[in-house]
């Protein structure tokens, strides 16, 4: 017969892909889960909702972001769980006695050997501990070492070097063109005059679209895409608010 | 993209789904799923309605939906169970029918029906991202979320499984609340994608 490999229960991979969408877990313990990346799943699996109840120590260990307890569920029982989001790209990756933060909507699961923690930086997660966790990206994940500057759009997380900071175009900042540029977007503009910047040694994870994933709403979302707590103040690609006449008139020295 | 090679036979197609062909081929609306009058009105009342028209000629037709992927499946004999809006292609010689599937399809958000494929010959049909087949045994069931199953073959029994409780209502439920658990003997075939579905959000 022609057409795909057909799995059971058995020859299902253990805590590794099943094609570049799928990830299959073989679960004897728990997990915990992006609510809905669950597809399919033998044996004897239940879904817990994180609150109060007798998981409750397990969450005190491995789950420190209230922002987002409402979009997690702990996996508990035995068998093999295959898991998806939305037909993107799936990795898992290994943690050892590392950090790894990521865009919150791209975390799918995490073994509780890991710790979730809440980012400095709003709309990230980050992993702490040792373990394996799984996360979704549009397009296949390109590592890059720092120093680089990357496309926010295009970030998905970094490992083990320091949180990022923004950096701007000098050429685009100077001058009172370059604010009316900015501001009315009249002259053109390249789309590109705002990065994130890492810096020190580490691995930064960039997916090959500058596409995000739609966001789902999990904990304090952005209000521009792929910018982490944006107000119109920190936007120059963005024209008009409130916040774009207050640094003309800086420019224009009121 | 699917290519097919067609000598003088047929092939029964979703609407609108050819891109390309080379050769001599004719396109024929089949109104009603190309069942006759009587498919034409269950298909209606059972909301499992299927734009089908037949293809004919020689040469080489190429048919496309929406990017999604195409999946093969060979039928000998046994009957195929696809949501009609999955199916994309099959051969003339595969008999199409529409089928009770119960409260599954309703958690689906597609209806109460599903359609089904029987005969020999090949049938092909869609998925979002690369479909996985799984084989249940007796001995293995499983348990599919509504939104990520596409079709299945085989002597399956189907249940509805629900996890509601009292935590559901009170907004803290595990997303997961709902499952079509399969048991006895045949292939299931899944999506790396969720459809939306009315328990999605539970």
């Amino acid at each position: 017969m022609n057409g795909p490999e057909i799995y059971d229960a058995q020859t299902l991979p253990s805590d590794d892909n099943v094609n570049s969408y799928a990830f299959s877990v073989d679960l004897d313990g728990q997990w915990f889960l992006q609510k809905g990346k669950m597809v399919a799943y033998y044996g004897q699996i239940d879904f817990h909702g994180i609150g109060l109840g007798r998981l409750d120590s397990l969450i005190a260990h491995s789950f420190h972001s209230p922002l987002h307890a409402s979009d997690w569920v702990v996996a508990e029982g035995r068998g093999k769980m295959v898991l998806a989001d939305r037909a993107f790209d799936v990795n898992s990756y290994d943690l050892e006695d590392g950090n790894l933060t990521v865009r919150s909507g791209n975390l799918l699961a995490f073994q509780p050997s890991l710790s979730l923690k809440q980012s400095i930086i709003p709309g990230f997660l980050t992993l702490i501990g040792t373990g394996k966790f799984v996360a979704a990206s549009n397009g296949p994940v390109v590592f890059v070492e720092p120093p680089i500057r990357v496309d926010p759009q295009a970030l998905v997380g970094w490992a083990d070097c320091p949180s990022p900071c923004h950096h701007y175009d000098h050429q685009y900042l100077r001058g009172v063109l370059g604010g009316v540029r900015a501001w009315t977007g009249i002259g053109g503009t390249s789309g590109e005059e705002h990065q994130f910047e890492f810096v020190g040694s580490g691995t930064v994870l960039l997916q090959s679209t500058e596409e995000l994933m739609p966001e789902l709403a999990t904990g304090a979302v952005p209000q521009q895409e792929g910018v982490p707590n944006a107000t119109g103040a920190n936007q120059p690609s963005q024209p008009g608010g409130s916040g774009q006449l207050g640094a003309l008139q800086r420019r224009f020295g009121l | 993209m699917l290519a097919v090679d067609m000598t003088g036979d047929a092939v029964k197609a979703k609407n609108g789904a050819m891109v390309a062909y080379d050769g001599e081929m004719t396109f024929k609306k089949r109104t009603g799923g190309g069942e006759g009058l009587r498919g034409m009105v269950t298909r209606r009342l059972t909301g499992e309605q299927m734009e089908v028209m037949e293809v004919k000629g020689r040469g080489t037709c190429y048919f496309a939906d929406r990017a999604s992927e195409i999946n093969l499946v060979s039928l000998h004999g046994e009957k195929l169970y696809v949501e009609a809006s999955n199916l994309l292609c099959t051969d003339s010689a595969l008999r199409t029918g529409t089928t009770f599937t119960g409260l599954r399809g309703a958690s689906q958000g597609n209806g109460l029906f599903t359609t089904s494929v029987e005969g020999t010959g090949q049938a092909a049909i869609l998925s979002d991202g690369t479909a996985i087949v799984l084989r249940v045994t007796p001995q293995t069931p499983l348990q599919v979320d509504p939104g990520a199953y596409i079709a299945h073959t085989g002597n399956l029994k189907q249940h509805f499984q629900s996890g509601v409780n009292f935590r559901t209502f009170i907004g803290e439920g595990s997303g997961e609340a709902f499952q079509i658990r399969f048991e006895g003997d045949g292939l299931v075939y899944v999506q790396p994608s969720e459809r939306n579905t009315i328990g999605g959000d539970v």
